[in-house]
């Protein structure tokens, strides 16, 4: 058990990679929060509109997309990854549709049927072509968030700004920003009530895709940093633990970076102590979060019930 | 059966308050249900109808209060209380036949670890044939019509052979002639001596249909025989003011109780 | 065929022409090693070598894989019909993390502390999903992925721990992940035997209250079936057959084995007990083929193909399923959509016929084009249509009823007007909105409503627009006198 779980050094592990060894920390964990965070505003959306499921879906998706991309353009450049991911989203959403409406199986079923078909073909053309598509299985479950200090850097003016991932990344949580406050009010209706959308001239369809669109472009850049199904976590667990204390979307959004912010800490340090994976670190750090909001709810709930003065049986009188 | 357990009331409900998620729905629900009646429960939406129907049945928490079946608990004497529930509660995409729904009616008496038997099987056809739906017993369940779907479930609850039946809206959405079968089949069974506490949503045929009328609104307004009970005052009093108040204090209360509000 | 072909082929079935021609580019172009491999393999050979039960690690491999589709089969068909394909996937996700346990137990790939371990991380999965939907509000779709991803994660970090330990590096925990049906040991199968074993009875013997607690839960529980007990046995078969799958298909992939083959299933029969078999059946047959090209494809991942091979199986069904599939629901449109294009035929003839419009027996196509409003080429198809269903003889450019057409067309007209007049009747729409209405339904009113609809009409004679309602004896007696009346015409006279 030693072997397995180190001594917990206080200076090495909470100290050292924000001081010393920043250089090599500060990447991963800014490249961390940045994945957490722009999941976590996507997954928002997925919770509120009960479809956290299709973000797994998706997740599970890209890979194939991914995969022929790269083929396909022989290189891992953005915008062959984007394309195959935006592809991959898109025959998800038809798949699952194509299943569910034509025949009887039920939603439930046919998101399971896609997603793993997709995903197993990916895999299996990641087995076959692994020398041209440089993704193994190991990045496809892990991801490589380690080796993010190690890319090469974007340079602008002479300026070094970051590694590629990273600089990517950071552009995809500014799109999202941006396409949530400018449609902040279209995407809250739509939501919340689509009779009320389609009133308001709002389209639910359009909406519906959109989302789907951003979450696939989301999945993608996540995915290199984290991998296929810890995704899924980062997108559910900021949203979840939001809701657990806020119901308002404003207040869930603000929840949602303070969450992505204390999950990348937590995981740098506890991949530092513990030497396992960094992108399940961090989720273990974010369920951990989760985990710590939910058991002082409950503590309050408690509290507020044990001293809960009228009984429904007296206010019967009325 | 004989003796003390006839002598029995049918149900009795002492104290009975139920609650989702904390928002109370029925509040202090005292009844005595007398036998070989045919009882309809009428109230506004979210009166808590059903609700009364699932606690009773065992198939929802209670918060306080008692149900007694023929002066027992339910688990005691399962096999004496028949159910049908909405119609909409199941999958009718289900891979089931219409016999096969009508010896689930059976289960119940055959206990763990045995097939229904050629008895049992008779049974069901039998009940069918009451509801005139034996021609349909190897259809699948999903090739029948809202009227069709509701006769199965009467069969079903047929097939169990109980004494108190409790059937939740086996009049929504069927045809006329679906909907004179079924009170032709309730009234056979009152007047074999059974039971029968439905819940209903027409005001004005529930005056026709029933024996005695039970106006809920989150707890009982009026129980009695219908010419005494189908009053306008009383409806008043069941579909008017008394619901503002009411569930104004609920939904403080669901409020108070439901967890943290910012 | 080579599996880079199957598996382009399960992509252009699903219509993704893109995919099928990207790839198509790409097969000649990269001569990946395995592919070569694959493409010079004597396929008869490695058959009888992977049946034959010669070799002990593919023997293993085999009955592994027939064992674990019959189970997932089996059980995946109760998540299926009851709305819970998605907890399989947690649950499968969440085992995680009880593997690792498992083998830190006593540091070794022990098939029981694996299985014990899988199978109580799997279970406090499902555990925490309905307790978090329970005490918070959480629906439940957010809490099901919350826990499969959390779970996961934690896994993860226990598998990389291990594997940075000096024993752990060749642990083989890696297999987990994706499957290598060629790992399993004897072992693995026996405890694959058990479980599958285990499974089969207790369906058998519980298969009552399985039906009922799956079709309706709360008349279960009200008829005194322990429904509780019923939905907790199930998930832990559930977990049990989850974990015996993992080592050849993968924790990754293992949830599609337990639903694809059971929706596969869904959508052939109506009925339980014949889903149960097909959805073990069509497990097993994919069980077998990804272990199978796995083996060939030395080294490719097996739960990869296994779901290919379900999700093969899944698209037949799909399309060529008897009464589910696509193929057949369209057939079936379309058959009763040219059915009513006949039936509309036939009625125009007798309305034509009604109206005096038939010179002597027949009636040219010009009227009936006219009567269609259709050019003359529309008219002559839908006639030479006719007549090839028996009910209508075409010559020159005169169109005759056959005795059956005769009888048809009048059925027909009978069922509109009758449907009109009951409308109008019974249902007080105004008469001039029930025509619509009535063109639909008289393509689909059987005998026996149509018995019951003359007798609460009290047999009447005239539809709400005044024309005549045929009865019985306009139907029949042209059928039984032979080209007796001017509507009918034989097809031997007029030659």
């Amino acid at each position: 058990m030693n072997e397995l779980i180190p001594a917990f050094d206080w200076h090495q592990v909470m100290v050292a990679p924000w001081t010393e060894d920043l250089e090599l920390f500060g990447w991963i964990g800014l490249m961390g929060l940045l994945v957490t965070a722009s999941c976590g505003l996507v997954g928002n959306y997925l919770i509120l509109r009960r479809m956290a499921l299709m973000g797994d879906a998706v997740s599970h998706s890209v890979l194939p997309g991914l995969v022929i991309a790269f083929l396909w353009s022989g290189s891992r450049g953005t915008w062959p990854m984007f394309a195959g991911a935006l592809v991959a989203g898109v025959t998800t959403t038809l798949l699952i549709d194509a299943i569910h409406r034509r025949t009887r199986v039920k939603q439930d079923a046919a998101i399971g049927i896609a997603f793993s078909t997709l995903f197993a073909i990916g895999m299996l053309l990641t087995s076959i072509y692994s020398q041209q598509v440089d993704l193994d299985a190991e990045c496809v479950l892990y991801g490589e968030i380690a080796f993010v200090p190690l890319e090469p850097m974007v340079t602008l003016g002479g300026v070094e700004i970051g590694p590629v991932s990273l600089v990517r990344m950071a552009g995809v949580l500014l799109v999202v920003g941006l396409l949530i406050i400018a449609f902040y009010k279209e995407l809250l209706v739509a939501s919340f009530d689509d009779g009320l959308a389609r009133a308001m001239g709002i389209n639910p369809a359009w909406v519906h895709h959109g989302l789907m669109a951003i979450l696939s472009i989301v999945v993608v850049s996540a995915f290199e940093a984290v991998g296929a199904i810890l995704v899924i976590a980062m997108l559910i667990l900021p949203g979840a633990t939001a809701s657990l204390i806020t119901r308002r979307l404003s207040h869930m959004h603000a929840i949602v970076l303070v969450h992505a912010l204390l999950s990348a800490w937590l995981g740098v340090s506890l991949e530092v102590w513990l030497d396992c994976s960094i992108g399940a670190a961090m989720v273990v750090g974010g369920a951990a979060v989760f985990a710590v909001v939910w058991a002082v709810i409950a503590w309050l709930n408690h509290l507020h019930t044990s001293q809960r003065p009228p009984s429904p049986t007296s206010t019967n009188d009325l | 059966m004989s003796g003390t357990e006839n002598q029995a009331a049918p149900l009795e409900i002492h104290d009975l308050t139920v609650a989702y998620h904390k928002k109370p729905v029925l509040w202090g629900v005292d009844l005595e249900v007398p036998a070989g009646q045919l009882i309809g429960i009428i109230g506004p939406n979210g009166a808590g109808k059903s609700t009364l129907i699932k606690a009773c049945m065992g198939l929802l928490p209670m918060q306080s209060g008692w149900v007694k079946v023929f002066g027992q608990s339910l688990k005691e004497v399962p096999t004496r209380v028949g159910y049908v529930p909405q119609r909409e509660s199941v999958d009718w995409d289900f891979p089931v036949n219409v016999m096969d729904v009508v010896l689930m009616g059976r289960y119940g008496r055959l206990g763990l670890f045995r097939r229904p038997s050629k008895v049992d099987r008779n049974v069901a056809r039998d009940c069918l044939d009451r509801v005139k739906m034996l021609p349909y017993a190897n259809r699948q369940i999903s090739n029948l019509s809202g009227g069709q779907q509701q006769r199965v479930f009467l069969a079903r609850a047929l097939a169990q052979q109980a004494d108190l039946y409790f059937m939740d809206e086996p009049f929504a959405g069927v045809d006329a002639a679906t909907e004179a079968a079924i009170v032709t089949v309730l009234r056979e069974l009152r007047n074999q001596g059974k039971t029968l506490i439905v819940v209903h949503h027409d005001l004005p045929t529930a005056k026709q249909y029933f024996d005695s009328l039970l106006l809920l609104n989150m707890n009982v307004v009026a129980f009695g025989p219908t010419a005494e009970v189908f009053t306008a005052e009383q409806l008043q009093r069941t579909y008017g003011g008394r619901l503002t108040i009411l569930s104004e204090v609920a939904s403080v209360l669901g409020a108070g109780n439901g967890g943290v509000n910012l | 065929m080579n599996p880079g072909g199957a598996i382009l082929g399960s992509l252009g079935r699903r219509r993704l022409v893109w995919a099928l021609g990207l790839a198509i580019c790409f097969a000649p172009t990269i001569q990946a090693a395995s592919v070569q491999d694959i493409a010079n393999t004597d396929w008869g050979e490695q058959l009888v070598r992977f049946f034959s039960f010669r070799d002990a690690s593919l023997r293993y491999a085999l009955v592994g894989s027939v064992l674990l589709g019959l189970s997932c089969g089996l059980l995946g068909s109760f998540i299926v019909v009851r709305r819970m394909a998605l907890v399989g996937d947690a649950l499968s996700h969440a085992v995680l993390p009880g593997v690792a346990l498992g083998f830190l137990w006593n540091m070794s790939k022990d098939p029981w502390a694996i299985f014990v371990g899988a199978v109580v991380a799997g279970l406090a999965g499902t555990a925490m999903v309905s307790a978090l939907t329970r005490t918070t509000r959480l629906k439940e779709d957010t809490a099901l992925g919350l826990v499969l991803a959390t779970f996961f994660a934690v896994g993860i970090c226990l598998v990389t721990m291990i594997q940075r330990l000096p024993t752990g590096n060749k642990s083989g925990l890696d297999k987990f992940l994706f499957g290598q049906a060629a790992a399993l040991g004897g072992d693995d199968v026996s405890l694959m035997a058990i479980v599958t074993l285990v499974a089969v009875t207790l369906v058998g013997l519980f298969y009552k209250e399985l039906l009922a607690t799956s079709f309706d839960p709360g008349f279960a529980r009200s008829s005194g079936i322990p429904a509780e007990w019923v939905h907790h046995g199930l998930m832990l078969m559930l977990a049990a057959s989850t974990v015996i799958a993992l080592q050849a298909v993968g924790v990754v992939l293992v949830s599609a084995m337990l639903i694809t083959p059971a929706a596969t299933a869904y959508l052939l029969t109506d009925r339980m007990h014949r889903m149960l078999l097909l959805a073990s059946g069509c497990g097993v047959l994919a069980g077998v083929t990804g272990a199978f090209f796995s083996f060939v494809g030395r080294g490719l991942p097996t739960g990869p193909l296994m779901v290919i091979g379900a999700s093969t199986v899944f698209t037949c069904a799909y399309f060529m399923g008897p009464r589910h599939g696509v193929i057949a629901r369209w057939w079936r449109h379309r058959q009763s959509a040219a059915r009513t294009e006949r039936e509309n035929t036939l009625k125009a003839l007798y309305h034509i016929w009604e109206n005096g419009g038939f010179r002597d027996v027949g009636t040219t196509l010009a009227d009936l084009a006219e009567r269609r409003k259709e050019t003359i080429d529309e008219a002559l198809g839908r006639s030479r249509m006719l007549a090839g269903h028996g009910f209508a003889t075409v010559d020159s450019n005169v169109v005759y009823f056959t005795p059956e057409g005769r009888q048809r067309a009048a059925e027909i007209v009978r069922n509109h007007r009758l449907w009109e007049l009951y409308l109008t009747n019974s249902a007080n729409i105004a008469p001039d909105h029930v025509h619509d209405d009535a063109e639909r339904i008289e393509h689909v009113l059987g005998e026996t409503v149509v018995r019951e609809l003359e007798r609460r009409l009290n047999y009447a004679t005239v539809d709400p627009h005044g024309k005549s309602i045929p009865g019985p004896r306009d139907i029949h007696r042209d059928a039984a006198v032979r080209g007796g009346d001017g509507g009918v015409r034989n097809p031997e006279e007029t030659s």
